[in-house]
């Protein structure tokens, strides 16, 4: 019995990354939007189980808040008023396979690159160990450690990442109020 | 701004206020006094006190000697807008007056509007307190001057009552 | 003692399953207290019997019943059977699956909107005391010896699990509405949703002052520093933030007056109106669920939490009897007395207050709540600066 839960227990990341793994083939493969759109949600609460194995529990807290609460629903929306049944949007949408194939391996490519760097280059070790000498032993838990790396140490990248949010924003507002006049 | 005014805490409050007003009054009270604080009766058990101009079913009256007191002016059988009244006249011994020898109502089209009541000059009919007026047989909504479901005692009607 | 991987796990389940069963058992309670406080309220009696008069089946048990109003204390136990057919009868009702429907997402919607409802209260701290709240006797197989915490666990970031779980609540109301396949549930479901994305914005925001206050995410931490460790000039936001919250929790719960999702007089009943016997009862379920969590955060970080009393003023009688004093002892009873209070609150608004519109609501959420929660946010913000 202990022993079955302490490997269950150490097992429990791979168990969390195939059924994500799961949730997001269901969302390429499904017909149904909306059905995509449950795949995608699945997939997300499994990357923030993921994250909690991992004793990354802010992050994946902050996963289930902005991803699932939040942008999914948006997507839900979204796909719920637009009524992909005409086959005019169908072709836009599902004639593209070939191109979208070529685009995944050459994404794929890139992404493999850099994470074959990030993890066995030089730099590994240095990237991916949040630093505790930073902090000078004041972190307590998960949610110290990461306002301390965004709002301290890394204020200047952080801020600058939030204008291009903003810039963002902004062109949303810009696109649909042109629209309406 | 003028949404605002829908949340406007004073008066959110003074709504709060009056219903917990209402809330503890009925809580402490609950079938503790004379005059409950509450409207409702508790039908069948306890029935509700009517008002002196409740609309009930369609009565005939008779005077101190038990003479009947319509005397087929057929005001009420002309008025009724449904139509739910027949009179055949005829004569009794002893009797100036004439006399009803049938006063049929078919209730179950009646609309309870008393203008049958108002009509009569002679005070012969009235609109009584009986409100369980409902029944399982059609016919028992025929109602005439004789046999058990006549029009001068509370009809048999609504029998199903658990009051009873 | 550390405890073994599988003596954890079993103590999780027998507090899971406890934790269960008092929610089950007081879900019910609320709706018949529901129908009795409104009756209350509008002058009525509530429901006093089951199923008819004094004769048949149910004769004896609503003769007893009428006996018993006339006891004064005991009079509003009358009806009390009722919760019991209510839930007989939605256990019984025919399960009606609309022809056009999205069957496996109609299925799903309404345990997605349960699952969370009910997930939260792992999070929720129900007894701060490390000795929790009773000691199993040792002839105990598994968990002998061990303490019944008061709590199921106590993660650090346990106010963001909470809200980040019950977001994932609106699903349920909005894929409900979309498998229908009805104009009426549809809008009903868009509505709840926008609804509760925009409050969800405020409701944080106004939960954000205890968090800066206290300093932490934790939330048996939080119950025990607000009440215990504050400033008085922290009674301020906390009182100001108090409202808010209600505020934002009632359109979160989608309760009157903010039930715009299940508007009668627009939209017949909203997201659910074709659902039928156990799976509308599942969405009952969620949202009285849900109103228990709203009413167990606001009692824990503005009400005061275990100790007697709210908005932090419990420090000051710290400080004037000293920390021995039988006043300032922490007890369930308070907590379990506030938390009732509250949800009595949520009826009583619910008989007071009509319904508001769809674009008053809005309004309020974005142009009123938003701003006036941040401000709150630097009165603590100040707060904690100058006096802490
Ligand atoms: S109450 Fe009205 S409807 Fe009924 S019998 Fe009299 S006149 Fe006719
Ligand atoms: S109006 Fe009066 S007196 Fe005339 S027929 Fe009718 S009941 Fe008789």
């Amino acid at each position: 019995m202990e022993n079955l839960l302490i490997s269950l227990a150490q097992n429990l990341f791979p168990i969390f990354g195939l059924l994500a793994v799961g949730g997001a083939a269901l969302m390429v493969a499904s017909r149904q939007a909306v059905h995509s759109v449950l795949g995608f949600l699945f997939a997300m609460l499994c990357v923030a189980g993921c994250f909690l194995t991992l004793e990354a529990e802010f992050l994946g807290i902050a996963q289930l808040l902005v991803y699932a609460g939040g942008i999914v629903v948006l997507f839900l929306f979204v796909v719920m008023l637009v009524e992909l049944t005409k086959y005019k949007e169908k072709d836009i949408f599902q004639k593209q396979t070939k191109v979208a194939l070529l685009a995944v391996a050459g994404g794929l490519l890139v992404v493999g690159g850099a994470l074959r760097n990030a993890l066995f280059g030089p730099a590994a070790k240095e990237a991916l160990t949040l630093r505790p000498e930073i902090t000078n032993g004041a972190v307590l838990g998960n949610a110290q450690a990461v306002s301390r790396g965004l709002f301290a140490d890394f204020l200047l990248p952080f801020e600058i990442l939030s204008i291009i949010l903003l810039v963002a924003l902004v062109g949303a507002v810009v696109l649909a109020k042109t629209e309406r006049v | 701004m003028n949404w605002l005014k829908a949340f406007n805490p004073s008066d959110i409050a003074g709504g709060m206020k009056l219903t917990g007003k209402r809330f503890r009054q009925v809580l402490f009270t609950a079938n503790r006094r004379k005059v409950p604080m509450h409207f409702v009766a508790e039908y069948p058990e306890v029935k509700v006190k009517l008002a002196p101009r409740y609309r009930g079913r369609l009565t005939m009256i008779k005077d101190e000697q038990g003479e009947i007191k319509c005397v087929c002016c057929l005001a009420c059988e002309k008025i009724c807008p449904t139509q739910v009244i027949t009179i055949i006249k005829g004569k009794k011994e002893g009797r100036k007056m004439p006399f009803p020898t049938r006063y049929d109502f078919e209730m179950e089209r009646c609309i309870f509007c008393e203008f049958c009541v108002e009509s009569c000059g002679f005070d012969s009919i009235i609109l009584n307190h009986q409100f369980e007026l409902a029944t399982y047989n059609r016919e028992d909504f025929s109602l005439g001057m004789e046999g058990s479901e006549n029009m001068f005692e509370n009809s048999a009607v609504g029998k199903f009552s658990v009051a009873e | 003692m550390p405890m073994t991987l599988t003596q954890t796990v079993v103590m999780a389940l027998i507090q899971i399953v406890v934790l269960l069963a008092v929610i089950m058992a007081v879900v019910p309670i609320i709706t018949f207290a529901e129908r009795k406080v409104i009756g209350y309220v509008q002058v009525r009696l509530g429901a006093t019997r089951i199923a008819g008069g004094h004769v048949g089946i149910t004769g004896p048990i609503n003769r007893a019943m009428w006996a018993l109003g006339r006891v004064p204390v005991f009079s509003i136990l009358r009806g009390l059977p009722i919760f019991m057919a209510d839930g007989l009868k939605l256990l019984t009702k025919e399960d009606v699956i609309p022809e056009k429907a999205d069957k496996l997402v109609f299925i799903l919607a309404p345990a997605i909107c349960m699952v969370p409802a009910f997930a939260v209260f792992a999070a929720i701290t129900f007894f701060p005391g490390a000795e929790g709240l009773f000691t199993f006797p040792a002839s105990f197989p598994i968990v002998g010896g061990l303490k019944f915490m008061g709590f199921l666990t106590d993660i650090n970031v346990g106010l963001l699990y909470i809200l980040g779980v019950a977001s994932v609540g609106v699903y349920g109301i909005v894929l409900g509405g979309w498998a229908s396949n009805s104009k009426y549930p549809l809008l009903g479901g868009l509505r709840s949703a926008a609804q509760i994305v925009s409050y969800e914005v405020p409701l944080s925001m106004s939960l954000l002052v205890p968090v800066l206050l206290v300093g932490s995410l934790s939330f048996r931490e939080l119950s025990v520093k607000l009440a215990t460790e504050m400033p008085l000039v922290a009674a301020v936001p906390l009182f100001l933030g108090f409202f808010f919250y209600l505020t934002c929790g009632f359109a979160e719960t989608n309760r009157v007056p903010f039930d715009l999702a299940e508007a009668e007089t627009e939209l017949v009943s909203g997201f659910h109106t074709e659902y039928t016997g156990m799976k509308m009862g599942f969405f009952f379920l969620a949202e009285y669920a849900n109103m228990i969590v709203v009413s167990a955060i606001a009692a824990a970080f503005f009400l005061g939490g275990h100790y007697l009393l709210p908005f932090g003023l419990q420090s000051q009688l710290i400080h004037a009897l000293g920390a021995g004093h039988a006043l300032n002892q922490p007890s369930i009873l308070f907590f379990v007395g506030k938390v009732g209070f509250l949800l009595f609150v949520f009826l009583w608004i619910r008989a007071t207050l009509p319904r508001y519109r769809y674009d008053q609501l809005m309004h309020v959420g974005w142009k009123f709540l938003i701003p006036v929660t941040l401000v709150n946010l630097f009165i603590a913000a100040a707060i904690k600066f100058v006096w802490m």
